[in-house]
């Protein structure tokens, strides 16, 4: 029983770290194979702001949050945007690109160890039951729910949420009836980015990053989404808390050595059992 | 580019060049023979990649599995049997094969992004796997006998006569049947199957020479190397460079791989000193490339050369600029 609790626990991480990646996938419809880099660009940039102001990093990731949005805006407006409708291998070759030059300027500036961020809660756990839940991953759960609330408020309840789900569910009619689609698909790109600094800060906040980490948890995050649903926000909670349980349990009986091909191996099995249907469903709540 | 070239040029020049390498082999000095090696096999790797991700279409980040593959099977091979080294590298491409062709039913499944991020996902857990397996020994590696070793001129020789071979099937490919189903896959999969093209039945072809042809380079690059651990013989790397060379030589042409190694190759001459700095550019004049030059070097020497080529005909007819066409 305890795997599964523990997985749980993962799991609100794991939806954290995805709800980028199924934001950009449900409204783009493009992959960004950069996802799991922009987790650790979070993380790295968080990390140096804690170092720098010495306040608590969840505090700051909020500011590091605002400063990968307004990067990531004019690079999904001026560089990808005309590659969407160019084909559909373009942006992939792109984003891989730009997953390789943050790879590349991560190691150049942090060289290859690995980082954690530290906080006083950061090694700090709850028991119950007798179950040791560490506090970091309580919060990254929290910190799910409270991000699946707050984007799905957006998407559902404002102006701007009607605007992209329309450019999601049909990018012509969208472009007629006056929604600027640039700016739409820019502002969305943003925000996923800003998601996932978040997201980055809360696994160095558990676990360590490195600047080649982020191709694992672009995965991991794919396979959430998968589960999840293409573009759904409370899916990718649901497909977050799945993925959390299932690698707990398989790691438990298969050994933890091979948590990464447990992890791979879910995704594959996943991408197997659902081949199609995947990309025809536009954003819901 | 070759396309416009008679076909006894097409296949004659890269045979002549071939020959004069193997012939040459022992006149050159050591650092231009490693060098010349590096060159022909970094064009091997595009070349093969190019066949399943640039004339089919399908995205491939799971070729690195190949090269370990490869590499494995040589080093294995040469342990247990006494075998000709050029049946050793031959049996390394039949397993590699194998392990493609197994690997691309449930693949094929997957299309577009889903494609590039499954086969991707596959070679991460192939890493992970072999990581952990008793028969690659993990990170202690696996040596080759020191016997089996290849001296520099040998592996210019063999490192040409892959080549040679990767480029004469892409060519063959190219113009038989084959190439035509799969680049009308490729530009519009619906129109293709209408007129009875089958996706897996043209692409599972694809994918097996393609990974036959990788994993012979893995056997190469291992008896250059000596020595096999998971995380050098599976390394996403091998992708990673794959990937640069084609787009920025262009995807999906026979001269584009060719052209994009031998940029990549002088560009690493010039950023061999700059550690780290290398792969930062790379990736940046990817994303330029992708952006700017959509059909990389090689559809800026075709719009060029349209370029050049309406002028003058302009300028003979005496008639107004007209403007150049893109191939």
């Amino acid at each position: 029983m305890e795997p599964v609790i523990q997985g749980i626990l993962l799991g609100g991480l794991y939806a954290t770290t995805a709800l980028g990646l199924s934001l950009v996938f449900g409204v783009i419809r493009m992959v960004n194979l950069a996802h799991g880099d922009v987790l650790m660009v979070g993380a790295y940039l968080t990390s140096l702001l804690v170092v720098a102001l010495g306040a608590d990093p969840l505090l700051l990731a909020i500011p590091a949050a605002v400063i990968v949005g307004a990067v990531a805006y004019p690079l999904q407006r001026f560089v990808l945007n005309p590659l969407v409708v160019h084909s559909a291998e373009a942006p992939i070759t792109a984003t891989f690109g730009i997953s390789v030059v943050i790879q590349s300027l991560l190691l150049l500036a942090f060289t290859s160890n690995p980082r954690t961020i530290n906080a006083p809660y950061s090694s700090a756990s709850v028991e119950i039951a007798g179950v040791h839940l560490r506090a970091s991953l309580l919060i990254a759960l929290a910190a799910a729910v409270v991000l699946v609330v707050v984007l799905d408020a957006l998407l559902n309840r404002t102006r701007f949420g009607r605007q992209v789900k329309a450019s999601a569910i049909d990018p012509d009619a969208a472009g007629l009836v006056g929604i600027n689609l640039g700016h739409t698909y820019a502002v969305v790109f943003a925000i996923a980015a800003a998601v996932a600094t978040i997201g980055g800060t809360l696994i160095a906040l558990s676990f360590s990053v490195d600047p080649v980490g982020g191709t694992t948890w672009l995965l991991r995050a794919f396979t959430v989404v998968v589960i999840g649903g293409l573009g759904s926000i409370r899916g990718t909670l649901a497909g977050g808390l799945i993925v959390g349980v299932v690698e707990s349990v398989g790691a438990v009986l298969v050994g933890a050595q091979y948590r990464d091909v447990v992890v791979f191996g879910i995704l594959v099995v996943v991408l197997l059992a659902r081949p199609n249907g995947l990309f025809t469903r536009a954003v819901r709540a | 580019m070759t396309s416009q070239l008679p076909r006894m040029l097409r296949y004659g020049i890269p045979m002549v060049v071939t020959a004069a390498l193997i012939g040459g082999a022992d006149a050159m000095t050591r650092g231009a023979a490693n060098q010349l090696t590096g060159l022909l096999l970094l064009a091997c790797l595009a070349m093969a990649w190019n066949l399943v991700s640039g004339f089919a279409g399908q995205f491939s980040l799971g070729h690195s599995i190949f090269v370990g593959v490869g590499g494995y099977a040589t080093a294995v091979l040469l342990d247990y049997l006494e075998l000709p080294l050029i049946l050793v590298v031959l049996a390394a491409g039949v397993v590699s094969a194998l392990v493609g062709v197994i690997l691309a039913y449930p693949m094929l499944r997957l299309r577009g992004p889903y494609f590039a991020i499954g086969t991707l996902g596959i070679a991460l857990a192939v890493r992970g796997w072999m990581l952990n397996w008793d028969v690659t020994r993990a990170s202690r590696g696996y040596p080759i006998p020191p016997e089996s070793l290849l001296d520099i001129a040998t592996l210019l020789r063999v490192a040409a006569l892959l080549a040679l071979i990767t480029l004469v099937t892409a060519l063959a490919i190219k113009e038989s049947s084959l190439g035509l189903r799969l680049i009308a896959l490729r530009d519009n999969e619906d129109g293709a199957a209408s007129v009875g093209v089958r996706r897996v039945r043209s692409v599972v072809p694809t994918w097996a020479i393609s990974a036959m042809l990788t994993g012979m380079l893995g056997a190469v690059i291992a008896l250059q190397n000596g020595n096999l651990t998971p995380n050098s013989a599976f390394s996403i790397q091998y992708t990673l460079d794959a990937v640069v060379v084609c787009v920025i030589g262009g995807l999906g042409t026979l001269s584009g791989p060719l052209l994009g190694a031998v940029i990549v190759f002088v560009l690493r001459q010039y950023t061999a000193d700059f550690a780290g700095w290398a792969s930062l550019l790379e990736a940046v004049v990817v994303i330029l490339v992708v952006r700017f030059f959509p059909d990389g070097a090689v559809g800026v020497i075709v719009r060029v050369r349209g370029l050049i080529r309406s002028r003058l005909r302009s300028r003979d007819a005496g008639a107004p600029r007209e403007k150049a066409g893109r191939a």
